[in-house]
């Protein structure tokens, strides 16, 4: 037989190609070692799945530590500058393809989590609207705290978004890459998420206005986001270290700002005004967030502050960026403060104790999960004293 | 509690309807334009010489949620059929193993690129304004990740269920060592990611995806599947439902910068470095792995070159952008007559450097010598009669002591690379269009094959200073060098490759090259 085989013949199922194919293939295999990436070290006992598919994708040499492949870019920036080089962060690492996602999610799983939040998404919608739970919403808190605060809180998220686009071009490790993608899109869901619930009660509530034009006004002119707008703005366009991006971003801002709008306003007021509708858009913003908590604190505090050869290093040069953006966050959540003077009080819940008890949660979280495991020494107290001035 | 006159409203509408309503991934995408905001220093951090336009669309109006539901249901059906019907029909098993070799270098350098089209598009995403046409690069950021892990899926499955796992499983280390590897870095990775945000989209999305994609990622599928693989069909093709968005992002691009006076001056002058700097290593590469690197045959790629390259994407994709002022490239006449000879001449040479590959490669049967005749009348003077010589003088048996780049020695044809694409070239003993080019810069010399690539070294020499395998070995013995980049199998001895696919073949050893004496010398040096 000719060996052209074109129209579609198939060696698996056309018997004489087969046959052929059979004959051609070795008695025993030929290779014992079955393990992708054999060669590599395992987060856990054994190389998982997601280590067999992500690692060691970075096509680096072996002079950006971590690297297996050696010399110089085949093809350069105009005027020379690498592909990728060591000097794109100030931090340093012996091995930059260390990190792990804690959930070890690859493309797949990540994908198969969020169409699933997706589907119930649109069936939790369907059931809430079909049972009239939008009457119960207060309706200064739907026309004023969601039509505007809850949609200028979106373009928080949207910018924090955009600020991942250089991490994910220029960081050193495959793992951090895909994170921080995953990272982003997270942050542009939940700015999706904001303006997909703000045209679900446009739907419902004949006059909300569903349109970005009010928030945006308010992102962008108010003063309640003052202070997160100009901090976003220098996440996202000013800072070209990666790692700062990441670190200002999700080791300061946002567990501190993020966390205190999401959860200590949003989701603990939402029920006293009626409103079981943001909280099931907002803790799937909580769920991203806890996600990234565990991929950012796995770069920052497992592989960069215990790198063996330069953690020390790396926890002044996180200490100094904590010095640098902390003060901006805080004027961030100070600013954020004018919001409680645009709704109902209601005692115990929105009263400055309670404020203040929130505060103490956020505050008192990010010390011990952020600031102590790089040895940050902060008073929390007078942080949160400052914060409150910015109650009216 | 003061109820508005809006709660009445909504009160006395859900009176008389509880219909469910939900909210569609487009009502939410019409508002993604008005996601960004204006402030002064809101610019990107990757300088291009293009303006792109503040109001560009997207052309799939994808939100995040949809995105994660339409990947995921591709993903169910793909991974479903590698686990269940293909694995208990053992069809990793009952793979051609010329083509089980092939899988080795397609799917782990699919995954290079890949992989750091990742990193392309994220700097696709810093450079765009407009909202949605972040949202169009950031859908492909997402998809590239995707992509990566399904091209490692692919070596991952082999090496598990395979009849030989060497090289799938190992290949992100050992594909440094050999000739191939700094050309696919070239097109495949820093192509995509060093340069002009532009230009870099136009290799990445205008030539590597809408041109090349079409011959790697659906012509293969055709080769996989007369040679027994159905686990690379069934992953490559769920690649490329993906591959057309990025088209249509690479079309936007074009559109986004359409009315910048910059285009009219630059565009094409970067279209044609693109698509000289993809053609050079995918035309010879890709036809070498599909017809030496199979047994069945599906049509020579001389034939399928001029479908996909020159008559769907030349004409017919170039002439839909011809409106922009975009013109096909003006070496793609040169490039056609790479499409004939130069994945043979590059078989010629990849095969004598086969020590350093991480797969096994085969020479030509006595059938498939007639098939290359019939199709390339020619080849048997040139190349045929090369591998009956290598053959008799027993290249593939390691007792005889011949390694073929003896024969390069003895004949003085010595092995260049060129600079630019790091493509190896043998300018005395190749029907290609290969001349040797050799300029000297800041005390060191470069050496090219052609006047596209080193027009682009002259304008700009700082670009392509990468060091090549013969300057880097220098002075190394062989075996030495394939043992530093553990070109070995579980054993610690035989070679990962090796110079034939016959069941009943001996495996060369270390021991065996190291015999042999073979140490690398840097032929510029000689010149």
């Amino acid at each position: 037989m000719s060996i052209e085989v074109a129209g579609g013949r198939r060696g698996l199922t056309d018997p004489i190609l087969a046959a052929q194919i059979l004959a051609a293939i070795p008695d025993k295999p030929l290779e014992t070692q079955r393990k992708m990436n054999y060669f590599m070290t395992p987060r856990g006992r054994r190389i998982n799945e997601y280590e067999v598919l992500c690692c060691y994708t970075q096509p680096t040499p072996d002079w950006i530590p971590g690297g297996l492949d050696w010399g110089d870019w085949t093809q350069k920036f105009h005027g020379g500058r690498p592909s990728w080089s060591n000097e794109s962060t100030e931090m340093h690492s012996s091995d930059w393809l260390k990190h792990r996602d804690p959930a070890f999610r690859w493309h797949a799983l990540y994908v198969k989590d969020k169409a699933e939040e997706w589907r119930y998404t649109d069936r939790f919608l369907k059931a809430y609207s079909a049972d009239g739970h939008v009457r119960s919403i207060d309706p200064v808190w739907r026309d004023e705290v969601l039509g505007d605060y809850l949609g200028a809180f979106g373009f928080s998220e949207y910018g924090l978004f955009n600020s991942h686009s250089s991490v994910v071009r220029d960081c050193l490790g495959d793992t951090i890459r895909m994170s921080s993608a995953m990272i982003a899109l997270d942050k542009v869901d939940n700015a999706q998420m904001i303006q997909a619930e703000r045209t679900f009660l446009a739907k419902l509530v004949p006059g909300f206005p569903e349109s970005t034009d009010i928030p945006k006004k308010e992102w962008t002119k108010g003063a309640i986001f003052k202070s997160a707008r100009e901090t976003v703005e220098k996440i996202w366009q000013e800072t070209y270290d990666w790692n700062e991006i990441l670190f200002s971003g999700h080791m300061i801002y946002d567990p501190l700002f993020g966390q205190f709008v999401r959860r200590e306003f949003f989701l603990r007021l939402a029920s006293y005004y009626g409103d079981n509708l943001t909280p099931f858009f907002v803790n799937q913003m909580q769920l991203y967030h806890s996600q990234t908590k565990g991929i950012t604190t796995d770069m920052f505090h497992t592989c960069l502050s215990a790198d063996p050869e330069f953690g020390e290093y790396n926890d002044r040069l996180m200490r100094a960026w904590s010095d640098k953006w902390l003060p901006q966050t805080v004027n961030a959540l100070k600013d954020f403060m004018g919001i409680f003077a645009k709704i109902p009080e209601i005692k115990g819940v929105t009263s400055k104790d309670a404020i203040q008890a929130a505060l103490e949660r956020v505050f008192d979280d990010w010390q011990r999960d952020y600031a102590e495991p790089i040895g940050y020494k902060v008073d929390t107290a007078a942080l949160i004293k400052t914060v409150l001035t910015g109650l009216k | 509690m003061a109820i508005s006159s809006a709660t009445k409203a909504a009160t006395d509408a859900l009176s008389v309807n509880r219909a469910p309503v939900s909210v569609g991934a487009q009502e939410v995408h019409k508002w993604m334009q008005s996601f960004t905001w204006d402030f002064d220093k809101n610019r990107t951090k990757y300088s291009t010489k293009y303006k792109m336009a503040n109001d560009t669309k997207e052309q799939f109006k994808l939100i995040a949620k949809e995105y994660a539901r339409m990947e995921s249901v591709k993903d169910e059906r793909q991974f479903g059929s590698l686990q269940d019907v293909l694995t208990r029909v053992d069809a990793a098993n009952r793979v051609h193993p010329k083509w089980n070799e092939s899988m080795k270098v397609i799917s782990n350098f699919l995954e290079v690129g890949e992989y750091n089209a990742i990193a392309a598009t994220g700097m696709l995403w810093d450079s765009a304004s407009a909202p949605e046409q972040k949202n169009g690069y950031l859908g492909q950021v997402m998809d590239e990740i995707r992509h990566t892990n399904q091209c490692g899926y692919i070596n991952y499955y082999f090496a598990k269920q395979g009849q030989d796992a060497a090289g799938h499983n190992d290949a992100r280390r050992t594909r440094a060592i050999g000739p191939l590897w700094k050309g696919m870095k070239r097109v495949f990775s820093d192509g995509f990611i060093s340069g002009d945000a532009v230009e870099c989209s136009i290799n990445l999305q205008l030539v590597g995806e809408a041109c090349f994609t079409n011959p790697l990622i659906v012509a293969v599928t055709e080769w996989a599947s007369a040679n027994g693989d159905e686990m690379t069909p069934t992953v490559f093709l769920s690649i490329e439902t993906d591959e057309l968005r990025h088209m249509a992002n690479g079309y936007q691009t074009i559109v986004s910068i359409a009315n910048d006076e910059a285009a009219s001056k630059y565009l094409n002058t970067d279209l044609n470095n693109a698509f000289w700097t993809q053609q050079k290593y995918f035309t010879p590469v890709l036809g070498m792995m599909f017809e030496y690197g199979s047994h069945f045959k599906v049509e020579p790629w001389v034939k399928t070159w001029n479908r996909w390259v020159y008559e769907d994407w030349g004409g017919i994709w170039i002439g839909r952008l011809g409106k922009y002022g975009v013109e096909s490239p003006a070496s793609l006449r040169d490039a056609k007559k790479d499409a004939y000879w130069a994945h043979h001449d590059l078989f010629l040479l990849a095969y004598a450097l086969w020590p350093t590959g991480f797969f096994r490669v085969t020479l030509p049967t006595a059938e498939e010598a007639e098939w290359y005749e019939a199709n390339y009348p020619g080849w048997y003077d040139m190349y045929g009669k090369v591998y009956e010589e290598w053959r008799s003088r027993g290249c593939e048996d390691p007792n005889s002591g011949f390694l073929p780049l003896q024969w390069f020695a003895e004949n003085n044809h010595p092995i260049y690379i060129d600079r630019v694409s790091q493509v190896p070239f043998c300018p005395s003993y190749c029907k290609g269009a290969s001349t040797l080019r050799v300029l000297e810069f800041n005390g060191k010399k470069h050496s090219f094959s052609d006047p596209w690539g080193e027009r682009m070294w002259l304008s700009e020499p700082e670009r392509y200073e990468c060091q090549n395998i013969f300057e880097q070995y220098e002075g190394r013995e062989l075996s030495e060098v394939i043992a530093e980049g553990h070109g070995v199998r579980s054993d610690g001895f035989t070679l990962i490759s090796q110079p034939h696919t016959n069941k009943d073949g001996k495996l060369w050893t270390l021991d065996d090259i190291k015999k042999i004496g073979c140490v690398f010398a840097d032929p510029l040096k000689a010149l």
